[in-house]
């Protein structure tokens, strides 16, 4: 339960600290959509390089984007290996037969194996786990005993286009984008400021009803309190554990009376928590719709208008190579 | 020997980068029986990070803890049953909210001896005796733990851990919260349990006068690191307790008054207020 940090914020002094998150927020916003617009590898391509030249003016380093990446690789090797399967446009370039037979999906958990016993070198974790796969690829491809054509189990016929491979990388350069856009804004801005500039965006849509004063409270409060709802959760589990549930010895079914027995103190102490604190606000005058003053009071500078002129000026050039007026 | 402790630091990993241990080089020994020991210190000097190594909640950063033979290292050993130890060394919380979850009184007394698999009618029993002997009559069996007062939800607590049958007691500040008269019960109820069971028991706590009545050992933590294991009135005479953010016993502060004010030579250590009038009295002053 420990080490759960929420907001990936880390304080600096590069140049989109300075830019007020009310523009941080509609450039990132904005600029997600232009992505979007963009049709084509070579326009998705120009577009990440300006991204990582957005890195290099805010003097991010390349290392945090990349490790903010971690969570949802899987998700990109699948939606690479899933592009490539599927598109079936333009030239071919590999058509095999993977053929599974007995003798080689012995040698593939012989591979496994071994790949398994090397896993202690932590460092080469990644090549390995690469080596493997691919190893085992090439051994559904080639290794073909004629005699073992009679064990054969299934085949799968691989085919991999030309369009195949490039709408592949083009998904998953998009992806990046994307992902270090939103990396730039949650690395540079404070989530009280991510949540102030939100309400200020959103403020036009009082007319229709929506408070948004109550939506960017109600987001920061809950922001505040996850991890003191994790430290009581811990608390909790550990008295629980003296008495004897723990959590991560027993049966199934103990283990689900041990969850109750975490559920519902939590509940009970998150309920008595919010009491406590409303309380705690009224006591202070806090009247809910009332207006307010602010300690930190957001101010657009020439940053800003660098920002949202940059962003205007993709918007429309990616708007433009959609509508054909741009092309080559 | 029940619980010692070698050279134990313990540091939480923290998001910031301050880099102080909880603990810090802390070698105790508690023997397993025969012991009423009193855990004092200010707010923040690893009192409950102690109390929590004693039945292997956290294990040490560094050092080893010694508990009935097993011992607690870093890592978690596979060949030591944790719930064994936990059976052995009972921790009460600080907060009863953190314990309390079942529908009745009863159920959740009975919650830890059935998680030590003892038969349903034993644990009932156990159960019965543990919340009588805290003090709660038979009318609170039934009740909701959570609509009980903040003493009798202390109590409640206290109870789910005696069921258990403990070897060691280890109290999280048993009498935080209470009014004047209810901590003298508890303080009386502990100190019954242990003069009929011969139970260790470790009490954490910050009321001075209470540790002066109470208690022949007394261990003082300070910013992590123990400064002191021995008997209350040796720390009265020998240190310095303002270097340890801790308060003298209420006696010794008005006995010492009186000395130095009305030129007296009173003893000023005394272990009740009753004990500190005495020795007024036979100075002929009142």
């Amino acid at each position: 339960m420990n080490g759960i940090i929420i907001g990936q914020y880390v304080p600096g002094d590069g140049f989109f600290y300075k830019v007020d998150p009310r523009s941080k927020i509609a450039a990132i916003f904005f600029l997600m959509i232009a992505t979007f617009l963009l049709r084509d590898i070579y326009q998705v391509l120009g577009a990440l390089i300006i991204t990582l030249g957005l890195l290099a003016i805010g003097k991010i380093s390349l290392i945090k984007v990349l490790k903010g990446l971690k969570p949802i690789f899987i998700l990109l090797i699948f939606t690479f290996v899933f592009q490539i399967l599927i598109n079936r446009q333009g030239n071919i370039l590999v058509d095999t037969n993977l053929s599974f037979t007995i003798f080689n999906i012995l040698l593939v958990i012989i591979a496994f194996v071994i790949w398994r016993f090397l896993a202690k070198y932590k460092k080469y974790n990644f090549l390995l786990l690469l080596a493997f796969l691919i190893g085992s690829i090439l051994i559904f491809i080639n290794v073909n005993f004629d005699f073992a054509y009679n064990y054969q189990l299934t085949s799968f016929n691989l085919q991999i286009y030309e369009k195949g491979i490039e709408m592949s990388i083009f998904v998953v350069l998009r992806l990046l984008i994307i992902i270090t856009l939103s990396t730039i804004l949650t690395l540079t801005t404070k989530p009280t400021d991510l949540t102030q500039g939100l309400e200020s965006l959103l403020s036009p849509l009082k007319k229709v009803g929506f408070n948004s004063e109550d939506f960017a409270l109600i987001i920061s409060i809950s922001l505040r309190y996850i991890p003191t709802i994790f430290d009581e959760a811990n608390k909790i589990m550990q008295a629980q554990a003296s008495r004897g549930a723990d959590f991560s010895e027993g049966k199934l079914k103990d283990k689900l009376k041990q969850v109750i027995s975490l559920l519902i103190p939590m509940f009970i102490i998150a309920f008595m928590r919010s009491e406590e604190l409303a309380d705690a606000m009224e006591s202070r005058n806090f009247v809910p719709g009332k207006a307010r003053t602010r300690i930190h009071i957001l101010n657009y500078s020439y940053r800003d208008v660098l920002v949202t002129a940059f962003t205007v000026i993709f918007f429309v050039v990616a708007l433009l190579f959609r509508l054909n007026v741009l092309g080559y | 020997m029940g619980i010692r402790f070698n050279e134990v630091s313990h540091k939480y990993s923290s998001f910031s980068n301050v880099n102080t241990s909880a603990i810090y080089q802390v070698s105790l020994a508690i023997d397993a029986k025969d012991e009423f020991i009193a855990l004092v210190g200010h707010t923040g000097s690893g009192k409950t990070t102690l109390a929590k190594h004693m039945n292997a909640l956290i294990f040490p950063t560094a050092g080893n803890v010694e508990i009935f033979g097993k011992t607690i290292t870093k890592k978690r050993n596979k060949d030591i049953k944790y719930n064994e130890i936990r059976q052995k060394v009972g921790l009460v919380f600080q907060f009863p909210e953190y314990q309390l979850f079942e529908e009745t009184v009863l159920k959740d007394v009975m919650f830890g001896p059935l998680n030590f698999h003892i038969d349903k009618k034993e644990a009932e029993r156990l159960a019965i005796d543990a919340i009588k002997l805290v003090g709660l009559d038979e009318s609170y069996l039934n009740r909701n733990p959570y609509n009980l007062s903040g003493g009798e939800k202390k109590r409640a607590s206290i109870a789910g851990i005696l069921a258990m049958d403990p070897e060691i007691l280890v109290l999280d500040e048993p009498t935080s919260g209470l009014d004047p008269a209810g901590k003298r019960v508890l303080m009386e109820l502990f100190l019954d349990i242990y003069k009929t069971t011969n139970k260790t028991i470790i009490i954490i706590t910050h009321d001075m006068d209470l540790v002066y009545e109470y208690f022949s050992r007394v261990v003082v933590m300070n910013e992590g690191k123990l400064v002191y294991d021995g008997t209350p009135e040796k720390l009265f005479k020998e240190h310095d307790l303002s270097k340890n953010h801790l308060d003298y016993p209420n006696t010794v502060k008005v006995l010492s008054h009186l000395n130095k004010t009305l030129n007296l030579n009173l003893n000023i250590y005394q272990k009740t207020a009753i004990d500190a009038i005495k020795e007024i009295e036979k100075a002929g002053k009142l």
